[in-house]
């Protein structure tokens, strides 16, 4: 808990708490007592001008008298009044030593009468003034008044200072233990991730806090990370069982040739055989890899203008003898001069296999539309076709490897056309539509029209 | 012919120089790039074959320094793998054709050739004649014994191309590349569908005697009926 950021964080906090507060508990310190001394040396000096003019109009009885009266008291302060000679006249203060006139600091026994604990020898802050004739007049007041002060002021300090230090570990160490239940919490779900559990994620507890938006990103993470993980297992048991069909009919095709064939003819027909079969296994191996690529590709990387206007017609002039072959109408309408940023090749090839898509997929006499225009939505091309459509429940799944509709099991392909064309649509930030065009299919490659350069 | 070959897949390589010599070609073989890198340089090959993948240099690398060292024969890039834009990364660094491993001996020997004759272009003439047959690159009008032949535009490409690498086998990707820029296999048998049309229209419906001729299992060659 100690290594948590969160506690060094209180704990560095406490500290600079605990030497500002030290600062001014040093401040209120020295202030309070040379406050408290100036006040002190005030009344002395006061009552010292008022004894002096006492005794100049009342003379030496007036003075005696007044020393006594006002030495009386609980507040009171020591009077001390000598003649020339040294000998005592008046006052409670006693002192053996000679006094000059001026300020000084009498130590002085405590007398048991003023209530003193004995401990410590009362210093009296003294100012001796010589009345005329020698005769001394000493006034002085008690310093342990003002350690006293000194001595509560430093207390109520290091008491406050000394809580708040307390507080402050104390709820750091609180803190701390929070932050590190709920970083627990995330090491506990990634060691289950670990261990295997997929599913497991991060405890979010909808504060909004900054651990509860990294738990969010973390988990988007983790779904992501699980949706590419399902994606790839799904691609390799797909990869496994659909190349295993036609490399087991590789196989019995040159077992049934190495059995049966009796002169070259026939072995020459069975090698051709199987290097049809094995050229269409090479091809489906290609087309996966070359999925495999545009997904893995950065986004943008070698991306130039592409004038996709040339592009589609470039691919409906190719399909256009097929199609009429194939007694489908073939009607493109494409506004020229639309001009995309994008991978030239890969464009061609999502073109060509939404062209082959179309005209595979249908009957003869289908009306097979391309429209290639500029919208709100950017640059879209649509290819579409009046012809028997996709049920909805196929709908999704069409972009998916290997996928094949039930009718179309019996046609020649791979099942890939579609997904290298989402997965063109994917590097090119492109959306990818497919929808019910009632009748028929209409598929709709949006390519969002990029940002005006900023500089 | 002479050929260089830069491949360090022992296996790839003896099996294109043994079909290679089998043809008539003289083969160097390289096991890497810079080896291969010093035979060019003082090889006099009409031809390079470069994988793309080597080790000690890669095949770019060693185009690249092969261009700057003022070598010029054509350069025909092997690859493995092929990535998305690594067709025009190879063409900038000096190829001047692209194959995707597995090919059919076939393609290679067809795309050697054509790289091999390509002429200069600065003597490009303006008519392409073979036998009776006359392209107008200009005009981009096609006669056949003196009489206009109607082709659409990519009709006329098609023939283009064809002429130009006469007597040449010219394979269905070729034709693909050369003259569609499609540089993937489409599932549809496209080329077969304009060359049948090319075919009944240059040969005006039969009466004049073919000269795109089909080459099992590699592609077509245009040659005059009698050579």
């Amino acid at each position: 808990m100690l290594r948590t950021a969160s506690f060094r964080l209180t704990a560095l906090y406490v500290a600079v708490f605990a030497a500002s507060a030290l600062m001014l508990g040093v401040a209120v310190f020295f202030v309070a007592r040379s406050a408290l001394e100036q006040q002190m040396m005030v009344r002395i000096d006061t009552e010292t001008t008022f004894l002096r003019e006492e005794f100049r109009t009342g003379g030496m009885d007036r003075l005696r008298a007044m020393v006594q009266a006002r030495g009386r008291g609980a507040n009171a302060l020591d009077f001390l009044l000598r003649d020339a000679h040294g000998r005592h006249i008046a006052g409670e203060m006693t002192t053996d030593a000679a006094l000059r006139p001026g300020w000084t600091t009498i130590a002085a026994p405590e007398t048991p009468e003023a209530g003193g604990d004995g401990k410590r020898p009362e210093a009296l802050r003294t100012l001796v003034s010589d009345l005329g004739g020698g005769l001394l007049l000493a006034i002085g007041e008690d310093q342990g008044r003002i350690a006293d002060v000194e001595e509560a002021i430093t207390q109520a300090f290091l008491w406050t200072t000394g809580l708040a230090v307390l507080l402050g570990i104390g709820g750091g160490a609180l803190l701390s233990r929070a932050f590190l239940a709920r970083v627990d919490a995330i090491a506990r779900t990634a060691e289950a991730i670990i261990g295997g559990d997929l599913a497991r994620r991060v405890p979010v507890r909808d504060t909004g806090d900054d651990l509860d938006r990294l738990a969010g990103t973390l988990n988007h993470m983790l779904d992501r990370i699980g949706a590419l993980m399902d994606s790839l297992r799904q691609v390799s048991s797909d990869v496994a069982h659909d190349l295993r069909t036609p490399l087991s009919r590789l196989y019995q095709r040159l077992e049934e040739a190495r059995t049966h064939a009796c002169s070259v003819a026939e072995y020459e027909v069975a090698v051709d055989v199987a290097m049809r079969e094995a050229e269409g296994l090479l091809e489906t191996f290609s087309a996966l890899l070359r999925i495999a690529q545009v997904e893995g590709a950065s986004p943008r990387a070698g991306f130039r203008a592409v004038d996709l206007s040339a592009v589609v017609d470039s691919v409906v002039d190719a399909y256009r003898p097929d199609a009429e072959e194939a007694a489908h109408r073939l009607v493109a309408t494409v506004s020229p001069g639309i001009v995309v940023h994008g991978d030239q090749e890969l464009l061609t090839q999502a073109v060509a296999n939404l062209m082959e898509n179309a005209l595979r997929h249908t009957p003869a006499g289908t009306l097979i539309g391309v429209e290639l225009s500029r919208n709100a939505a950017g640059d879209c091309l649509a290819v579409m076709d009046d012809g028997p459509g996709v049920a909805p429940g196929d709908m999704l799944r069409l972009v998916h490897r290997f996928y094949r509709g039930e009718r179309s099991r019996t046609t020649p392909g791979n099942g890939l056309g579609l997904s290298l064309v989402a997965a063109v649509a994917d590097l090119h930030g492109a959306t990818l539509l497919l929808r019910d065009a009632a009748p028929g299919l209409r598929v709709t490659l949006c390519i969002p029209r990029a940002a005006p350069p900023s500089n | 012919m002479k050929v260089l070959l830069i491949e360090d897949d022992a296996e790839t390589g003896a099996y294109i120089a043994r079909g290679l010599r089998e043809h008539g070609h003289v083969v160097d073989h390289a096991p890497d790039g810079r080896d291969g890198l010093m035979m060019a340089v003082g090889g006099a090959h009409e031809v390079l074959i470069v994988d793309r993948m080597l080790p000690e240099l890669d095949g770019l690398a060693v185009v690249r320094t092969l261009r700057g060292a003022g070598v010029k024969a054509p350069v025909l890039f092997l690859t493995a793998l092929r990535g998305v834009g690594d067709r025009v990364q190879g063409l900038e660094a000096g190829g001047d054709d692209y194959l995707v491993k597995p090919f059919a001996f076939a393609e290679l020997l067809a795309r050697l050739n054509a790289l091999a004759r390509r002429p200069p272009l600065s003597d490009t003439p303006i008519v392409l004649r073979i036998a009776d047959l006359e392209l107008d690159l200009l005009k981009r009008t096609v006669t056949r014994g003196g009489e206009r032949v109607e082709l659409q535009s990519r009709e006329f490409g098609l023939l283009e191309f064809l002429v130009r690498h006469a007597d040449r086998v010219v394979t269905r990707t070729m034709l693909l590349e050369g003259v569609w820029d499609f540089h993937f296999d489409p599932q549809t048998n496209i080329v077969e569908t304009h060359v049948s049309r090319l075919r009944a229209k240059i040969s005006r419906g039969g009466r004049d005697p073919e000269l795109i001729h089909t080459i099992r299992g590699s592609g077509y060659a245009l040659r005059a009926p009698n050579s």
